[in-house]
Parts: structure tokens; C-alpha cells; sequence
């Protein structure tokens, strides 16, 4: 946490403190803009506005989650500016990062509101239970009270997670505490869905640059993500594509195919049905993605993904299991076709058969 | 005299087959095949759109094949094919379609939707709904040996012209020739020139070829009325002419539909493979070119351009070839806007030239080729089909448009190497 008396400082002047300069400043401001899409043109801009913005209040609350996001976002590996950017926003109120604890900890969560009402951020990382509130509370309030009461004075509301953004695995089947998403609950404000389980760290930091640079939200698609990042999917921008065009696949985990790096389609990978950024930006700073280091994509930036079957069946196999009404039916179904073929196959031999030679003489009435 | 309803329901019967029943049950009713013809965008006509033109076939593959259909028929809820409708879909299926296949390019789930118009055509021919002009045309193929009567005499004397002009003798029924020519009536009568180009090109690359005197017609009216009995006759005759004097290769002449009948359903009409190749003329000229056989000198500085006939490029995919040939004499070749498998049809081929009643549809299908040559305008149009040749050339004066019409084997002729 930075103390107060940063509060009133801009990014630039805290960046300088920290000693990064302004020729890598301007290079993460080229990447960043890259990354979203954004015309070179928008690069000045956004180091200026960057620059000389001010600290925005932002208010992370946790719900049904396991804390992966956090992690994601915090996790240990050299400084880089993006982790300095988060750090340059005053984060008000977070569990596992702030110092507070009992009263203390809900004392700086509704100054907050109260002195950024309206203005603030809200980030929230899990589901919410609407089955019994008493599943998950915080100081004693309900997770869904707490969403309610701090969306009020939002500027805009951060789903970060797949639980967030879409209930994720406390929404599996079959649900035991009726978890919903914040978009399930929230209609008045405008939400940006970062799925993922967990989410990219620089998806995170990606978007709240735009909210600092332009005070605008990123486009984003018909289920709530930023455009720029969820707009491909996986297989798309996958580098084993084109032993997929090829049709060479990896048919078990250890034979030849999958040794020489080729297609996990057949091992279920989810990549041609999942949108996200991981085989572009990749992970642990940029080292690599779920399908280098062998393993099928699971799909976790979409909604419902722990209910699509078995994570190792290919995407073309049925998720459900046959049941016998299905098996039935099904050998119905064949049979009833069988006879309709030979019913079609006898009416066109009649037809045949009925064919008399057509000659010139037969083309008139 | 012995056409009737029942017949041409048991034609259309005869022609579901499971290509017929997966192109129906795939149609998904996007409409996009009606932007793709001509008889459409020119007319504004929506009962033109080429899927709607099917229609008597899918009545009876639903009432017939289909569960749905079956059960619909016997509760007398299934439409069902009867002479209104024939009559109604007549001058749909016959005047407003060429067959030239530029639906089933569009087309996002692959229905060669120009196969079932011609195979709609089985039934309405076998039911007496063909136009009168087609029945003609056919009579004349059968009885006389030529859809424009022309008959061996006529041929004959042609060539005695040609031999005249040009000093050169053509070869007829040499048994055991590399080549035999086939020729259209269009051609004998209207374009002997188109003989005599031939014979200078041959005896320049010294090709051993031939005419026979017993099946020299290259058209298939049958195709065209759609009557498989009768197109099955007609291709017979050459099969027969061909094997008589043992000739390695078929040529088929500037002639698009004569093309698509020989080449592509000729083998499937009389139920066995060929014992000779067929190839278009274009192809046979490539292939001299490529061995170094054709000596070409002088450029034509004028601006041209080619129509591809639908025939021969998009149903045959002979689209390279006139193009490398144009290419030895043309400085200033010009394409269309849309050519190649994609370009838009003379409108006057698949039996339309000669069915009188489908002039002003023809006609005004050809604002589609006026405003393609409006575009570029060029100095002057080479095709490959005599057929496209004289629709374009009445299109044009009908325009008041004076742009030259040239044949490419004539204008390679021309151009030859002394």
C-alpha cells in the first residue's frame, strides 16, 4: 500500500520516484496500445494522459473465490511497470493485501465510498451464493449485501474471474449455494467482464489503463469481455494450428504426435471454442501457455466451462452421458430410417420401371 | 403425342435421387443464389431466384421420400404437382434459366442448384411442358441430325468453300486420325470460318484429325429440353462415329453446351466409359502452345477482352487456357469485372436461343453484360461459344452497341506464323 501522502502525486512523478525512465515508460505505453489494438497515434496520448493522472480509488471485494486472481495479479516475479501501475492506484480495500483487520478494515472501505463516491473503482473476484447468504459473509454482512452497497457509488464495476464474471466453478453443477455473477445482479452499471480462472494479469492492467488514460471502457463483446483481448479464439492464434489444418493430431499423452508437438484438439482441447489472450500474451511473464506445455486447453474464459464433459474429450464427442431412453430412441430413430430408405428405394425402382422411353414423338400433349 | 401429367410426375420420381434429397433437406432458404443470376438482378423478378425454379422436384421428393411428406399426402396436406403448376414453373425453368451454373457457386451449402433445374426439366419435358421452340430444336437433332437442320449436303458444300479459300483439304472420316473434330450448326452455317482456321492451325502443327461425315453435329438438344432418353441417342452417334474410326481424341468445338453434353455427361448417359478422350478446342490449342506447336507472330494493339463461356469455364474449367492463348497476340487484354468461374452468362445458353418466346427476358438479362462491357469498354470481345457469339452480337445491336464479337481459335488463326 502507498501512504497517503502519494495520493496526491501523478503516475509520472511516482514512476519517476521509483526510478523507471521515461524511454521505458513510453515502450510499455507502445506495447500496451499494441495489445489493445489502439493506432500508434494514441501513444503520446496515453503517456500524457498517464502521466498526469491522479490516483483512483479502487475497492476490491472478494467473494466465493480461492484467491487464484489475487495470486495471478500479485505474484512474484520481477517489477515491472504493470505491477507499478497497480500499485499506483490506491487500492482502498482488499483482504489479502490490506494491513487493517475487523472494524478498521470496513472503516477504510466506506471512507472510501463516501470520499470517491461515484468516482471509484469496483473490482470484485468471485461468485455470489443466493442460496443461503450465511455461505459466504464478511464482518457479518452477506456477500450480496456487500456487492449492492458498494455498486452504489461505483463508476464502474471489474469482474475479474470467471467466478465473477460468470459464476464460475462455485456455479458448477450442481450449485449447492446458488452462486450467481455480478452481471446476474447488476444492471445499472457498466460491467467489464475479465474472465479467466485465473485472468491474465496484464488483461487486468490493460483495462484499468484505459479507465486511467481515457476514462472510458474498453468495447467489448457480447458476453461483457474487453474486445481487444478476448477477441480471438485460442486456436486461432494457437501455434500448433497448423497441424490442425494438417489433420496431425496427438491422439494419447505420450505418444509420437504429442512428443513432436502436434494438434491436442482429440485430447479435448477447448482452444477452437474459447476466446482469450493466452497464446499471444502467454503466462509467468511471458514464458508460455497451457497448449506449450503440452496440456489441451480446459477453456476457462468461458462461461460454464466445468460443466462441457470431460477436460480430455475432443469437443466433437457428446458431453452427456448415453442414457438408455437416448440408446432407444436412437435405434428407433435407425430403424425407422431403414424402413423409410427401402420405402424410398422401392418407390424409385417403381419409378423405373414405370419409365417408358421418352422420344421425340412424346414431347408433346 | 403421348405426353402427360402422370409421366412427367414419374420422371420427376425418377430423378430423386441422394444427391437430390441432400441438396433439398440442406437448402436453408438464404436466397443468396437469387443475386447470383442474371434472370434475377435484371429483372427484379423474385420467382426467378434459381432455388424457386425446383420447385415441382421438391414437391415430389417431400411428398415422396420424405416421413413428413408421406404422412402430409396422405392427410392431403402435402402440395402436390399438378398441371397449374407445371405450367406456372414452364417459362421459370426453360426461359428464365441458361443452366450456366452461377447459382451453385453462391450457393453456402454446395447445392448445385443448376443440376436440379436440369433435372426439374426431366419431368416438365416428360409432362409436355417444354417450349415449342426446344421441341423443335430436338425433333430436328433426332430426325435430321442438327437442332437448325443442317444436313450432310449443307456441310459438304461449306467445306468445298472452305477448301476453295483457304487451299487447304479437309480430312474427313480418315480412320485411325489423332483427332476428331466436332462442329456446331451455329458454326457451319453462321462461322465457316471457324473450319478453316482450324485446318490452318492443324496443318501448321501437323495434327492428324478428321470430320466425320456420320456424326459431325457437336450439340445436345436432349440436355438442353432435358430428355435423358434422347440425349443418351445423341451422344451414342458420336460415341458410335468415333469408335468407327478409331480416333484417339474428341474435340469439342466453340460450343459451350456441346462441351458440358459430351464431356461431363456423355459417358453417364450411355451408362459406360469412353475408349477416347474429349477435349474442348482450347484445350487441344493450350496443349499445342505449351509443346512449342503453335508459332505466333503481330500483337493486336487494340483493347480486348474475353466472355467466358458458362459452359466452358465455370461447369468445364477451361479458364487458363483462352487466357494463355490470348495472351500470344493480345498487348491490351482487358478483363471483366466478373469472369473466370464467376463471370456472368451471354444469357441465351441451356436451350434459350432457341425458345422464341424467351427473347425479352433474354434481352433484358443482357443489361448484365452491358453494364460488365460498359465498365472496361473494350474494342472488341473474343468467346469461345458460337452460341454466346450470337446472343452478344444481338445484345449489342439491340444497344446499339458497336463492339466486334471475334472467335479466339479464328483470331489465333489470323495470327499464325508464316
Amino acid at each position: 500500500m502507498i501512504n497517503d501522502s502519494n495520493r496526491d502525486k501523478t503516475l509520472g512523478e511516482t514512476l519517476r520516484e521509483q526510478g523507471i525512465s521515461r524511454r521505458s515508460f513510453l515502450k510499455f505505453c507502445a506495447t500496451t496500445a499494441s495489445m489493445m489494438a489502439l493506432s500508434p497515434a494514441m501513444i503520446p496520448k496515453i503517456a500524457h494522459a498517464l502521466e498526469n493522472a491522479r490516483r483512483p480509488s479502487v475497492i476490491w471485494l472478494s467473494f466465493q473465490e480461492c484467491t487464484g486472481c489475487t495470486e495471478s495479479l500479485t505474484r512474484a516475479h520481477t517489477t515491472t511497470i504493470e505491477s507499478l501501475i497497480f500499485d499506483f492506484i490506491s487500492l482502498d480495500y482488499h483482504h489479502t493485501l490490506q494491513a487493517a483487520s475487523g472494524h478498521a478494515a470496513e472503516q477504510a472501505r466506506e471512507t472510501a465510498m463516501e470520499e470517491n463516491y461515484g468516482k471509484y473503482l469496483l473490482i470484485v473476484d468471485g461468485s455470489i451464493p443466493m442460496d443461503n447468504p450465511g455461505y459466504s459473509t464478511i464482518a457479518g454482512i452477506s456477500n450480496y449485501d456487500m456487492l449492492m452497497d458498494t455498486a452504489k457509488g461505483a463508476a464502474a464495476i471489474v469482474a475479474v474471474g470467471t467466478c465473477a464474471a460468470y459464476g464460475g466453478i462455485p456455479h458448477a453443477k450442481p450449485n449447492p449455494t446458488g452462486a450467481v455473477s455480478v452481471g446476474d445482479l447488476i444492471k445499472d452499471k457498466p460491467i467489464i467482464n475479465v474472465p479467466g480462472c485465473p485472468p491474465i494479469p496484464v488483461v487486468i492492467t490493460g483495462t484499468l489503463m484505459q479507465f486511467l488514460t481515457f476514462g472510458s471502457l474498453p468495447e467489448l463483446d457480447h458476453i461483457g469481455r474487453p474486445k481487444a483481448f478476448y477477441g480471438k479464439s485460442i486456436h486461432d492464434r494457437c501455434y500448433r494450428r497448423p497441424f490442425y489444418d494438417k489433420g496431425l493430431f496427438a491422439e494419447t499423452f505420450d505418444d509420437e504426435g504429442a512428443k513432436k508437438g502436434w494438434c491436442l484438439y482429440k485430447l479435448g482441447c477447448k482452444g477452437p471454442t474459447t476466446y482469450n489472450a493466452c497464446a499471444t500474451t502467454k503466462w509467468n511473464d511471458g514464458t508460455s501457455f497451457p497448449i506449450e506445455a503440452g496440456h489441451p486447453c480446459l477453456g476457462c474464459s468461458e462461461p460454464d466451462f466445468w460443466d462441457g464433459g470431460s477436460f480430455y474429450k475432443a469437443l466433437s464427442m457428446p458431453t452427456e452421458n448415453i442414457t438408455r431412453t437416448v440408446i432407444y430412441t436412437a435405434a428407433g430413430a435407425a430403424a425407422a430410417g431403414v424402413a423409410l430408405g427401402a420405402m424410398n428405394r422401392h418407390k424409385k425402382n417403381q419409378a423405373v420401371a414405370t419409365h417408358n422411353r421418352t422420344s421425340i414423338d412424346d414431347l408433346k400433349k | 403425342m403421348s405426353a402427360s401429367l402422370e409421366k412427367g410426375i414419374n420422371a420427376l420420381t425418377q430423378q430423386v435421387d441422394s444427391t437430390v434429397a441432400a441438396f433439398f433437406t440442406s437448402c436453408v432458404h438464404c436466397g443468396m443464389c437469387a443475386e447470383a443470376c442474371l434472370f434475377y438482378t435484371e429483372t427484379g423478378n423474385p420467382a426467378a431466384t434459381p432455388i424457386h425454379k425446383t420447385e415441382p422436384l421438391r414437391r415430389i421428393w417431400k411428398s415422396e421420400y420424405t416421413l413428413q411428406g408421406r404422412i402430409g399426402k396422405a392427410l392431403g396436406l402435402t402440395a402436390k404437382v399438378d398441371e397449374a403448376l407445371l405450367s406456372e414453373w414452364e417459362t421459370l425453368v426453360y426461359d428464365n434459366c441458361t443452366l450456366c451454373g452461377r447459382c451453385s457457386m453462391v450457393c453456402p451449402m454446395g447445392l448445385d442448384i443448376a443440376l436440379l433445374i436440369r433435372k426439374t426439366r426431366e419431368g416438365m419435358a416428360a409432362a409436355g411442358h417444354a417450349p415449342e421452340g426446344l421441341i423443335g430444336a430436338t425433333t430436328r437433332a433426332i430426325t435430321i441430325g442438327s437442332p437448325m437442320g443442317v444436313k450432310l449436303p449443307a456441310l459438304m458444300a461449306q467445306i468445298k468453300h472452305v477448301e476453295k479459300d483457304s487451299g487447304l483439304k479437309i480430312p474427313l472420316d480418315v480412320e485411325g486420325a489423332e483427332y476428331m473434330l466436332l462442329l456446331s450448326s451455329m458454326e457451319i452455317m453462321n462461322f465457316p470460318e471457324f473450319i478453316s482456321a482450324i485446318a490452318k492451325i492443324f496443318s501448321k502443327a501437323n495434327v492428324s484429325w478428321t470430320i466425320s461425315t456420320q456424326a459431325f453435329e457437336a450439340t445436345n438438344s436432349g440436355i438442353q429440353i432435358g430428355v435423358t432418353d434422347i440425349a443418351a441417342e445423341l451422344v451414342q452417334r458420336i460415341v458410335d462415329a468415333a469408335e468407327k474410326l478409331k480416333v484417339k481424341t474428341v474435340i469439342s468445338p466453340e460450343c459451350g453446351h456441346a462441351y458440358m453434353a459430351i464431356r461431363w455427361d456423355g459417358p453417364n448417359l450411355i451408362g459406360k466409359p469412353f475408349t477416347f478422350k474429349v477435349r474442348h478446342i482450347l484445350e487441344v490449342l493450350d496443349e499445342l502452345r505449351k509443346d512449342g506447336r503453335l508459332k505466333i507472330t503481330g500483337k493486336e494493339k487494340q483493347r480486348l477482352t474475353y466472355h467466358d463461356p458458362c459452359q466452358v469455364s465455370r461447369r468445364g474449367g477451361v479458364i487458363d487456357q483462352p487466357r494463355n492463348l490470348i495472351d500470344l497476340f493480345a498487348e491490351n487484354f482487358v478483363e471483366m469485372p466478373d469472369h473466370g468461374k464467376m463471370g456472368w452468362c451471354c444469357g441465351a445458353g441451356g436451350g434459350v436461343s432457341s425458345n422464341e418466346r424467351a427473347d425479352e427476358v433474354r434481352l433484358k438479362a443482357f443489361q448484365r453484360k452491358k453494364d460488365q462491357l460498359d465498365e472496361i469498354k473494350p474494342d472488341a470481345i473474343i468467346s469461345a461459344c458460337s452460341n454466346c457469339r450470337i446472343n452478344l452480337e444481338d445484345g449489342l445491336e439491340e444497344n446499339n452497341m458497336e463492339i466486334p464479337l471475334l472467335s479466339l481459335t479464328e483470331t489465333l488463326a489470323e495470327h499464325l506464323a508464316d
